[in-house]
């Protein structure tokens, strides 16, 4: 059985860093909808960016990972 | 790989100016540069070339595009096209222009009379259909509608929003006709009032004025139609409807017969104009002194040759080609152009998503070719899944070889298939748990540990991180390669020093941590001392952070397991549930649904993923970009 604290911090690594994504992707997105929608050619550089913060989701991942792990 | 490029100077006789740059044209392998910009005026006094032809050739264009635009377009036969266009583009300027004038001249007046009348059919079709609703609407006031002479009867359409203006127009008729006029209103539809007013003749002008004032929607109908009842009208509208179509066919028909006889020399004269338009449009680069004439541009060096030769061939010695010898900092400005092996090709198309290099860096496509592929693999790594990838792309490709972009993602997504297979036989992994739970495959074990994703998470993070490090570090490795190309001796230091610092900070948490022997810990604060220094000096103090950055670079390729991770609970929920479902067929369509998500899923995201882990974690310890692509100056193929 997992104790609750490690279930609580694993739970609070991959929320917190999940809706901090979710927040910066929101913001990205709409961003780069309208610079697509000037410019279409850039594309594929806001396909990248809008990828950037999913960083973070999977470093809270990672970190929940080796807390119910390790 | 770039193609090597060569930067040539052709020098021949003013008046063979245009024939050199006919043939240079038709040879198709010079990318020009300005020659008036590139040579110093105190070297040599150009000018810089202009030509009269350029406004003759715009207004010829535009003539025959007027008359091409009239006439439906007709297949034509491709070598009796490039038969004619071989014939008519070595004529002489003045003998194409007559040509021209003469094609235009014997059609000009046909297509555009034929044009005109087309399109005055069209509107009279319109206008009789318009006709037709407003008399089916107010078809059913017929009999309310009294016929008297020297009374104008008119017609209002009004929507019904706008209800309360029958009101307005009841009191400004009551003013204007002393109060002697009938006005009737009646649905016509949801969102329409036909309103009908009848009034006598002499006050018409000034109520047409009131209504025209009010932006009230007056139907009025040509004169054939007054007096007449609805029926007869609508039998009458109909009859010029089949008149004004029959005569619309003929019309089509004629211009159909002119297409089938000019089509293809005017399409052949736009052609060769569009191409004798691009030509004047680069004269510019070009450069003259009172005799001479001068070209200057980039070859690449397997074409140098057959440049020289074709220029050879053509004016014996009177024209030479002189190879420049060019510094560092022009070559920086080469155009370039990727040669690479077949299996590198289709990830050209993935380096769009960054600015071309320039011509002394390294060219990133062979290493995007091996990484991508190898980490798309090791996050989707399912037996069945490549098996569904691999096939998808294949009919892909057939069903859409037109399309360029297309056949080069799913030759991508075909490379990317055979990794997806191989890691999926070390995973063990068949539509996720399925192939081990039927006992068709299990999982490989190395050294004692199983490569289960589920149970080798720990391990699987490792190898994540690990196939991180060297992968920044070849990044940084190329990133010293570009800086020896342009004798950058700050970035040398720079990349060198962040090479050597990272690996002491990987040996000296290595070593405290037990994961690696203790007699490496002297090793690694050695390495840390050294790296430091040279980052400073080629960063500046502030190139320190840049040490966390890369540390979160290398971080970020924990993602190679977390997506892989995330796709295989996917799988394997698809498979319990889909086991869960008493009915087979329920829990077989379930579990295929499922799979066919996750396979749309693991073709999308581990690509975004991988690209990023290339653009954003590697590229950006050595790439540039900048360059500009080789275009050289020919005919472009056209695709219709």
């Amino acid at each position: 059985m997992v104790d609750t604290g490690v279930a609580l911090g694993a739970a609070l690594a991959i929320s917190v860093s999940a809706i901090s994504t979710a927040w910066a992707q929101s913001r990205i997105g709409a961003a780069g909808a309208g610079t697509i929608a000037e410019n279409p050619e850039l594309t594929g550089a806001v396909i990248i960016l809008e990828a950037i913060p999913e960083t973070m989701v999977i470093l809270g991942f990672v970190v929940a990972a080796m807390i119910l792990v390790l | 790989m770039l193609l090597k490029m060569k930067g040539i100077l052709v020098v021949g006789p003013r008046k063979e100016f245009h024939n050199i740059v006919d043939v240079l044209y038709h040879t198709g392998t010079l990318h020009l540069e300005d020659v008036t910009d590139r040579l110093s005026p105190r070297t040599i006094g150009l000018k810089r070339w202009k030509t009269e032809y350029g406004d003759d050739i715009t207004a010829l264009l535009v003539k025959i595009g007027g008359v091409i635009r009239t006439l439906p377009a007709t297949r034509v036969d491709r070598e009796q096209e490039h038969e004619i266009y071989e014939t008519l583009y070595w004529m002489e300027h003045g003998a194409l222009v007559d040509r021209v004038n003469e094609v235009f001249r014997k059609l000009e007046t046909t297509t555009r009379d034929l044009a005109a009348r087309k399109s005055d059919l069209q509107f009279r079709v319109a206008a009789l259909e318009r006709y037709e609703k407003t008399i089916r609407k107010i078809q059913p006031l017929e009999e309310q509608l009294p016929f008297l002479e020297g009374f104008e009867v008119t017609v209002l359409l009004i929507q019904k929003e706008f209800e309360d203006v029958i009101g307005l127009i009841g009191e400004e008729l009551e003013q204007i006709t002393d109060d002697q006029f009938e006005l009737i209103s009646a649905e016509i539809d949801e969102e329409t009032i036909a309103t009908i007013t009848v009034f006598s003749k002499r006050h018409a002008d000034a109520f047409h004025a009131f209504i025209y004032s009010k932006n009230v929607n007056e139907v009025r109908l040509p004169p054939e139609y007054m007096g007449r009842p609805f029926n007869e009208v609508l039998e009458l509208i109909d009859e010029q409807t089949r008149q004004a179509n029959a005569e619309r066919d003929s019309v089509n028909e004629q211009l159909a017969s002119l297409s089938e006889e000019w089509y293809l020399e005017l399409s052949v004269l736009e052609k060769i104009l569009i191409d004798k338009k691009k030509e004047i449009d680069a004269f510019g680069h070009f450069g003259y002194t009172d005799h001479t004439c001068m070209v200057m541009g980039w070859v690449p060096e397997k074409y140098l040759a057959a440049t020289s030769d074709a220029l050879a061939r053509t004016f014996g010695n009177r024209v030479v080609v002189t190879e420049l010898s060019l510094s560092r900092d022009d070559y920086n400005l080469a155009p370039t152009l990727y040669e690479n092996p077949r299996i590198v090709k289709p990830f050209e198309f993935l380096m769009q998503l960054v600015r071309p290099p320039k011509y002394l860096e390294v060219d990133p496509s062979p290493f995007l070719a091996i990484f991508f592929p190898l980490f798309f693999g090791l996050m989707v790594g399912d037996i069945g899944y490549g098996l569904v990838i691999l096939g998808f792309g294949l009919i892909m490709r057939r069903r859409f070889s037109d399309l360029e972009w297309l056949r080069s993602l799913m030759n991508i997504m075909i490379i990317c298939s055979i990794p997806t297979i191989f890691f999926g036989f070390l995973y063990g992994e068949f539509f996720g748990d399925l192939g081990e739970v039927m006992g068709w495959i299990h999982p490989v074990h190395v050294m004692g540990i199983s490569l289960n994703r589920m149970e080798a998470m720990l391990p699987m993070l490792i190898l994540a991180v690990a196939i991180g490090v060297l992968h920044v570090f070849l990044g940084l490795g190329l990133g010293i390669m570009n800086a020896i190309a342009v004798q950058n001796r700050k970035h040398v230091a720079e990349k060198a020093g962040m090479i050597s610092a990272i690996s002491g900070l990987i040996l000296i948490l290595g070593a405290a941590t037990g994961a690696l022997p203790p007699v490496l810990l002297p090793a690694g604060i050695v390495a840390l001392i050294v790296g430091v220094p040279l980052i400073i000096y080629g960063g500046g103090p502030m190139g320190l952070i840049e040490i966390m950055g890369t540390v979160g670079n290398i971080l970020s390729y924990a993602r190679l397991m977390a997506i892989g991770m995330a796709s295989v609970i996917l799988a394997m929920v698809a498979n319990t549930l889909g086991g869960a479902l008493g009915i087979v067929l329920i829990g077989v369509t379930m579990a295929i649904l499922l799979h066919t998500l996750n396979i749309v899923l693991a073709m999308f995201s581990p690509s975004l993923h991988s690209i990023r882990l290339h653009v954003v974690e590697c590229f950006s310890k050595f790439y540039e970009g900048g360059g500009t692509f080789y275009t050289p100056f020919k005919r472009q193929e056209r695709t219709n």
